[in-house]
């Protein structure tokens, strides 16, 4: 038996959570108070009486729905704004440190206004997104453009290229790499944001069930309810995860 | 390009940033003097500039202040200790690397906020729940540059030390922490940072104090001049924490 | 008897300087230099780092204004890169590595503007004279350093321009390579009617590829001396055992050891390569 994990860390991995998992359900039933933490067989039988609550399933389809339409719209305004600052040398000298100081502010400090402006319902949590989106996007993209190496321009310059030429099938195949793993970047920040800005409004939407089970102390429905989001955001990262692995296959750096 | 020209270019752009900033200010200026925004949405500049005064002179922050600084320099001791220790644990064999990285990794790509309201209610709404995530939060980047710095030294060090008759203790004062040393410090920097902005964050969503807290308090109560002065109090203090530790992180790799 | 027609690259009084003067990186590339290339012969230009060799080469190829002086292409002056008369391979990698190889032939003619029926069987064509046709399909990381210059030499090849500007392009490949390529070289020009120009600072290279050599002095660099090199394409592989071959090398080496000697002195200023 010990061979064969120590010939498979997969294996050995898998044991590692399994035994994890295992001390979890042993303390949640032995040591800990049931008010506070629940077995995670517990978890697991009661999810379906989570999404029995009223108003879950609309939550998390809502949510769902936020992450998209925020990731869109992150895709789509940073890749307009990182090919401009990207592409001429002025823009980027000139808007390059506006972005990457913007980049770098604490933003969950300006969470009440978002709210304050947008409101406690999909909007505000859809700007949140987008605001952490796309940065990452915008700076990769930029790399992306100005990563090209000299001699890869001076060669189709010397073929007779064009400027449209230059940046469809130079320029443009280019970036494409830095453009997924910008993208990446850009899904984390997108769930970062609405899912901060959704536990922050405690009258609507995902956070209002959260507040709800922390409140009447139902460990077993939050963690439930906690681990659907947690699946949510995997599936969300891996489809982007695969979508660069896939698209960034030319990369050798 | 010549250097002439290059300089000019320079200009030009130091020119744009300037305008942009000015007409930034300008119209907020212009948009909550004249043009009617409502003081609930948009504060008057001057004002928020008063109520910052204010807030300085007076010590208002303080209270605050120190309950998120604690928490901060609590949960990235914490971490810190932890991450390092169980980091360089793992990073001691390939096997334990294989077994653990990718697990680690996998768990830190979670959006770990999400175990906020759990903590909220094991811990309660005090300091305890924000430094547990904290320490949750800031633990990965740092363990995980730890397993990265030690693990990957690369094995040419290691062979010509051993062929010199190193130790094991000579090996890691002298080759192992020298080699792993900038990793390391990128990845406590990471951790820090990262901590900051899970704390302010709890503090903003399920709190009774801390800084994050007042900003949400002061939404609350409509009070948005001096909402605006604490947000940029709280993000002058940002900026200086993570000047400090990008300062400190350079000083310590250039030796 | 030296018509005008016999002259594929006329260059005169060609000067060029990086930077303005007084700036740090000043720099005084080439000095009135004059060079008339033959249609149809292979000249190499050799000379010790930084003396300008590259820096002519981009000049012929209208990728640089030179500071003063003209270059004449036919009767054409030249003011830009002129894809359809002179086609370059370059020493750094310039293939795009997101195309397989058959893709970078082809985004060569795109450029060049070939009507799209024509491209797939030129590029085939200038695929299989270097020797690549069974790696159509494979993209640049997947290849040899030898492979993708024979590769982007089959770019060049598939422009079917008169004239080939070649910058050191098996500098960075290892000797027995080098060897190689610069045999199938010789072999693949006996066949077409091209003019090259070639730089290198491999003496032996010089010697046997080329019909001229063209001696370059170091920094501010000018054309030293011309030698003959008077041997048929496509040169036997047994050339470089001769004695004729041993001796046009020493006299090469005769006339580069006191500039290579010069340039090392130099090579402490910064600035722009050859």
């Amino acid at each position: 038996m010990k061979a064969e994990l120590l010939r498979r860390p997969g294996l050995a991995r898998l044991v590692v959570v399994v035994a994890l998992v295992a001390l979890w359900e042993i303390a949640a039933r032995t040591v800990v108070d049931p008010m506070f933490m629940a077995p995670p067989s517990e978890v697991l039988i009661s999810l379906g009486s989570v999404f029995d609550t009223g108003g879950v399933p609309a939550a998390l389809r809502i949510t769902f729905w936020e992450l998209a339409v925020a990731f869109a719209i992150s895709v789509a305004i940073g890749l307009v704004v990182g090919l401009a600052v990207g592409l001429s040398k002025f823009s980027n000298r000139s808007f390059m440190p506006i972005i990457l100081l913007l980049y770098g502010t604490p933003q969950i400090t300006i969470l009440p206004l978002f709210i304050l402006y947008f409101g406690i319902g999909p909007a505000s949590k859809i700007a949140f997104g987008v605001s952490h989106g796309i940065f990452p996007i915008i700076v990769t993209i930029v790399a992306g453009v100005q990563n090209i190496k000299p001699i890869l321009m001076t060669a189709a310059r010397s073929m007779g290229a064009s400027r449209w030429q230059l940046f469809r099938w130079v320029i443009f195949p280019h970036m494409i790499p830095s453009f997924f793993a910008g993208m990446r970047l850009g899904m984390t920040g997108v769930l970062l944001g609405v899912l901060l800005a959704e536990l922050y409004v405690s009258t609507a939407g995902i956070g209002y069930f959260t507040t709800l089970f922390t409140q009447n102390f139902d460990p077993t429905k939050l963690l439930g309810l906690i681990s659907i989001l947690a699946a949510m955001a995997i599936v969300l990262n891996e489809i982007v995860r695969r979508a660069e692995v896939h698209y960034g296959r030319w990369r050798t750096d | 390009m010549s250097a002439r020209s290059e300089q000019r270019g320079r200009w030009a752009s130091r020119a744009v940033q300037l305008g942009f900033v000015v007409g930034l200010l300008a119209l907020w200026y212009l948009g909550t003097t004249y043009w009617g925004i409502s003081h609930l949405l948009l504060p008057n500049p001057v004002k928020v500039w008063h109520e910052l005064r204010d807030v300085l002179a007076s010590g208002d922050y303080l209270p605050d202040l120190r309950i998120t600084l604690t928490e901060l320099a609590t949960a990235f001791a914490i971490s810190c200790t932890a991450g390092v220790t169980l980091g360089y644990v793992i990073s001691r064999s390939q096997y334990l690397i294989r077994v653990f990285e990718p697990l680690l990794a996998g768990i830190y790509s979670v959006p770990i906020i999400l175990f906020l309201p759990l903590y909220v209610l094991f811990f309660g709404l005090g300091p305890a729940s924000k430094i547990a995530l904290g320490t949750t939060i800031s633990f990965f980047p740092i363990v995980l540059n730890t397993i990265a710095g030690f693990g990957y030294v690369d094995k040419i060090f290691i062979v010509a030390a051993r062929s010199m008759g190193a130790s094991d203790v000579q090996m890691f004062r002298h080759v192992l922490l020298p080699a792993a040393f900038p990793v390391i410090l990128t990845g406590l920097r990471i951790g820090f940072t990262v901590a900051l902005l899970s704390i302010l964050g709890s503090e903003t969503i399920a709190s009774l104090a801390g800084l994050g807290h007042r900003i949400v308090h002061l939404a609350e109560a409509m009070e948005t001049e001096r909402m605006f002065a604490y947000i940029a109090f709280v993000v002058a203090i940002a900026v200086v924490l993570n000047s400090l530790t990008s300062g400190l992180e350079r000083r310590a790799k250039r030796q | 008897m030296s018509s005008a027609t016999d002259v594929a690259v006329r260059v005169e009084g060609v000067s060029h300087s990086f930077g303005e003067p007084g700036d740090a990186q000043h720099v005084r590339a080439l000095l009135d230099t004059s060079l008339k290339v033959k249609r149809g012969e292979l000249l190499c230009l050799i000379g010790p780092s930084g003396c300008g060799k590259s820096t002519l080469l981009n000049v012929i190829g209208g990728l640089l204004i030179p500071t003063t002086g003209t270059v004449e292409v036919g009767h054409t002056p030249v003011r830009g890169p002129l894809p359809r008369h002179i086609a370059f391979v370059f020493q750094e990698n310039a293939l795009f590595p997101w195309c397989t190889v058959m893709e970078n032939v082809k985004l060569g003619m795109v450029f060049q503007g070939v009507p799209r029926a024509e491209q797939e069987p030129r590029a085939r064509k200038a695929l299989e004279a270097v020797g690549l046709a069974e790696f159509m399909g494979h993209y640049p990381a997947q290849l040899s350093g030898g492979m993708r210059q024979r590769a982007a030499l089959a770019r060049a090849l598939s422009l079917e321009t008169g004239i080939l500007l070649m910058d050191e392009p098996f500098g960075a490949l290892d000797e027995q390579t080098r060897m190689i390529l610069g045999e199938d070289l010789s072999v693949l020009l006996s066949r077409t009617e091209k003019t090259i120009v070639f730089v290198t600072h491999s003496l032996g290279e010089a010697v046997f590829l080329a019909d001229r050599v063209a001696v370059f002095s170091a920094r501010p660099g000018t054309i030293k001396e011309i030698i003959d090199i008077d041997e048929p394409h496509p040169r036997n592989p047994d050339f470089v055992t001769t004695e004729k071959f041993a001796k046009l090398r020493n006299r090469l080496y005769g006339l580069l050891h006191e500039e290579i000697r010069k340039a090392v002195s130099q090579s402490a200023v910064v600035g722009p390569q050859s």
